[in-house]
């Protein structure tokens, strides 16, 4: 069945995916906002008119009815969501899926999205299939001797487990992205912290339920890939590291496999863990009837307890990093096909014993920001972007080698994911090293600034931030 | 004495004269099925009312999936030129479909000569901007020409990339007189943000008023 997909996304991933259609021999329309209008995901397909207009301005990349207008003249038969905006945003995916006329969306069901978009619901459902999550609160919290208590409790806990100084994070249960999260240390501090949290919570969100969970301070943040279909099939390709994202900086590299014995001395069978985290996040996926790509994320704490974190109904940035370590009959899989393929209603056709994982990959986020400054954004005109090009490397970009390029103010700095391969996490640390070398971005700012981007800082730093 | 003092009022409001409209191009705001509901030639309002309550005229409607969005006038003149080829048509998002020919009243002359001698402050980087938190409140409070600033306060939340950065007021101290964007919109790096009118420039600002009010018909 030949589809018609409308890309809503912007960027490096709109082109991945148009490519992605174009392999599998589907039709695509992209759009774009007037701050994108230098993208290379739309100067690259603006050629059409008429009937063959590829690319449609819109207002916004979060309006619906403008999304859906277009989709239907354009006559689109589905919808690819990217990352962020729409992707996880189950009443979206309903109302593309139930109108008068339906397109499919490329993503889990939207009953899926639903449920596991719900951190509460996961933490729930997860409990129930005798999955590990963080210790805390199963659901809000609005009564503050009932919080009391329970903060008390864990705290006893932590220091029963010997650990010296206990703390609790008291969080914003209608929050997210890292916003209205406190900690704890003592419970003479609680009841403050919870008052704070409870009234931001309110102030913000419109809910003043509170979650309180144990915090966790030395860990590692993996995410295991998984690739799921309507018929039934679950596959995994592997884990990722992520842990640079969740001690406070923000996400700018990413490692596959999750562990490697290279990188640090583990206090346990990393195998073993990662075959632990990987089981039960196919548990859970054949338990909720996942039928897309999506991304369990786990907390591992330093003695090799896994705690499942969240799920991400979507594809993620850097799906690549898993792909490149997973090979189907001696070739890297490309998982933005194998979503489409399966959200069209096709099966899978392969077996996990048919993936055979091999060798180590780093994912690094070029970004125009500038390092020495708390990684502030950069913000400008790029004159020269040129990268090398191997066997063992990729670069995803909407920055054209071709022309200048003026970084838009409305989205994050990012300016290109750069992915890099190798038999071992030593030769890819040392094919990254190289990689960045040999990376070019020139440019400045409209006072003649020279540019700033964090090359120099990943470069500097790859040992350092690969110590997981 | 300040240079601002030496407007020449005369060639000024004679320029003015020889033209007393503005031109207020009308973009589609959002991409979808478009019908007009004015012609060339039509006079049309702004919005109205004691509160301002009271939409313009209706210009056109546009259909997205479904959805109707009606776009209202939201100033007063002539439909002096109407896209006409687009009527039915699927328009796109920033596309011009119309313009309007406002005619300049008083205000609004005394506002564009003041640009000239007010002290502006410039949007620092392209981005959208919000009074900070405290200016805001005062500005609710007291209205704005009743706030004042001065070098190192914070007069502005700059939303860049997802990144809320502070701005602070660096410049002459001053009253708020005149404020040229809309909280939340994008502006362009070096555009005016506000007009302040340092004490000195009180008289100045008064006599511009006065003598706009006095010979503008």
């Amino acid at each position: 069945m030949k589809a018609k997909v409308l890309i809503a996304n912007r960027g490096e991933i709109a082109i991945r995916i148009a490519t992605a259609c174009e392999d599998l021999g589907h039709d695509f329309i992209m759009i774009y906002t007037d701050a994108d209008k230098d993208s290379e995901h739309v100067r690259r397909y603006a050629d059409g008119s008429g009937k063959e207009q590829k690319v449609w301005r819109i207002s916004s990349y979060t309006d619906p009815n403008e999304i859906l207008s277009i989709a239907d003249h354009t006559s689109c038969t589905a919808i690819h969501p990217g990352y962020g905006f729409f992707s996880e945003d189950y009443r979206f995916a309903r109302r593309v899926t139930i109108r008068d006329r339906p397109l499919i969306f490329i993503g889990p069901k939207w009953e899926v999205i639903r449920d596991l978009g719900d951190k509460i619901n996961t933490k729930k459902v997860a409990n129930e299939l005798g999955i590990p999550t963080i210790p805390g609160t199963s659901a809000p919290i609005y009564n503050e001797m009932e919080a009391e208590s329970v903060a008390a409790k864990l705290l006893n806990e932590q220091l029963e487990q010997g650990i010296t100084e206990p703390s609790i994070l008291v969080k914003a249960a209608a929050g997210g992205g890292g916003m209205g999260i406190e900690e704890v240390r003592r419970i003479e501090q609680f009841r403050r912290t919870y008052r704070e949290v409870k009234n931001y919570a309110k102030r913000q969100f419109g809910d003043g339920g509170v979650l309180i969970e144990t915090c966790l301070r030395d860990y590692n943040h993996l995410e295991v890939q998984l690739l799921c279909s309507q018929h039934g099939e679950q596959l995994h390709f592997g884990t990722r590291n992520c842990t640079i994202q969740s001690t406070g900086r923000q996400k700018r590299l990413e490692a596959a496999p999750g562990f490697d014995d290279s990188c640090f001395d583990y206090a346990f069978d990393s195998k073993e863990v990662l075959a632990q985290v990987i089981d039960y996040s196919l548990k859970l996926a054949a338990h909720v009837h996942y039928d897309n790509v999506g991304t369990w994320e786990w907390i591992v704490a330093r003695n090799g307890q896994p705690y499942l974190l969240e799920v991400n109904t979507r594809i993620q940035v850097e799906n690549d990093v898993s792909a490149r370590i997973s090979f189907y009959k001696n070739k890297q899989p490309n998982l933005l096909r194998e979503q489409i393929r399966v959200a069209l209603g096709e099966k899978i056709g392969y077996s996990q014993r048919k993936v055979v994982f091999k060798g180590a990959c780093i994912e690094f986020r070029i970004v125009a920001e500038d390092t020495s400054r708390d990684f502030a954004p950069w913000i400008g005109k790029i004159t020269r972007f040129e990268f090398p090009k191997h066997d063992w490397s990729a670069v995803y970009t909407q920055v054209p080698s071709d022309r200048t390029y003026d970084i838009p103010s409305d989205f994050d700095p990012n300016l290109a994911l750069a992915l890099v391969w190798g038999d071992s996490i030593a030769q890819a640390k040392e094919r990254g090293r190289a990689f960045l070398k040999e990376v070019s971005i020139q440019g400045e700012t409209s006072s003649g600034e020279p540019m700033m981007t964090n090359l120099q800082y990943l470069n500097d730093n790859i040992e350092r931030l690969l110590t997981f | 004495m300040s240079q601002h003092d030496t407007v020449n009022y005369e060639a000024v409001l004679s320029k003015f004269r020889e033209d007393p409209f503005t031109y207020v191009d009308i973009h589609a705001m959002h991409t979808g099925q478009i019908r007009f509901h004015v012609h060339e030639g039509d006079q049309v309002e702004g919005l109205t009312g004691d509160f301002r309550h009271i939409k313009g005229t209706l210009l056109c409607e546009l259909t997205r999936e479904r959805n109707q969005k009606p776009i209202h006038c939201t100033t007063k003149g002539e439909v002096s030129f109407v896209n006409k080829d687009l009527d039915g048509k699927f328009v796109q998002a920033g596309e011009k479909i119309m313009t309007i020919r406002h005619p300049l009243k008083k205000r609004e002359i005394i506002e564009q000569i003041l640009r000239k001698v007010l002290v502006p402050f410039a949007a620092p980087e392209k981005a959208k901007y919000y009074f900070a938190m405290d200016i805001q409140s005062r500005i609710e409070k007291f209205g704005q020409r009743s706030v004042s600033v001065k070098a190192g306060d914070e007069l502005f939340t700059m939303s860049l990339m997802k990144r809320d950065t502070p701005v602070f007021y660096a410049g002459e101290s001053g009253l708020i007189h005149s404020v040229y964007f809309k909280q939340g919109q994008s502006m362009e790096q070096g555009e005016p943000l506000v007009g302040i009118c340092p004490p000195e420039k009180i008289a100045v600002v008064e006599k511009v008023i006065t003598r706009v009010k006095a010979e503008w018909e």
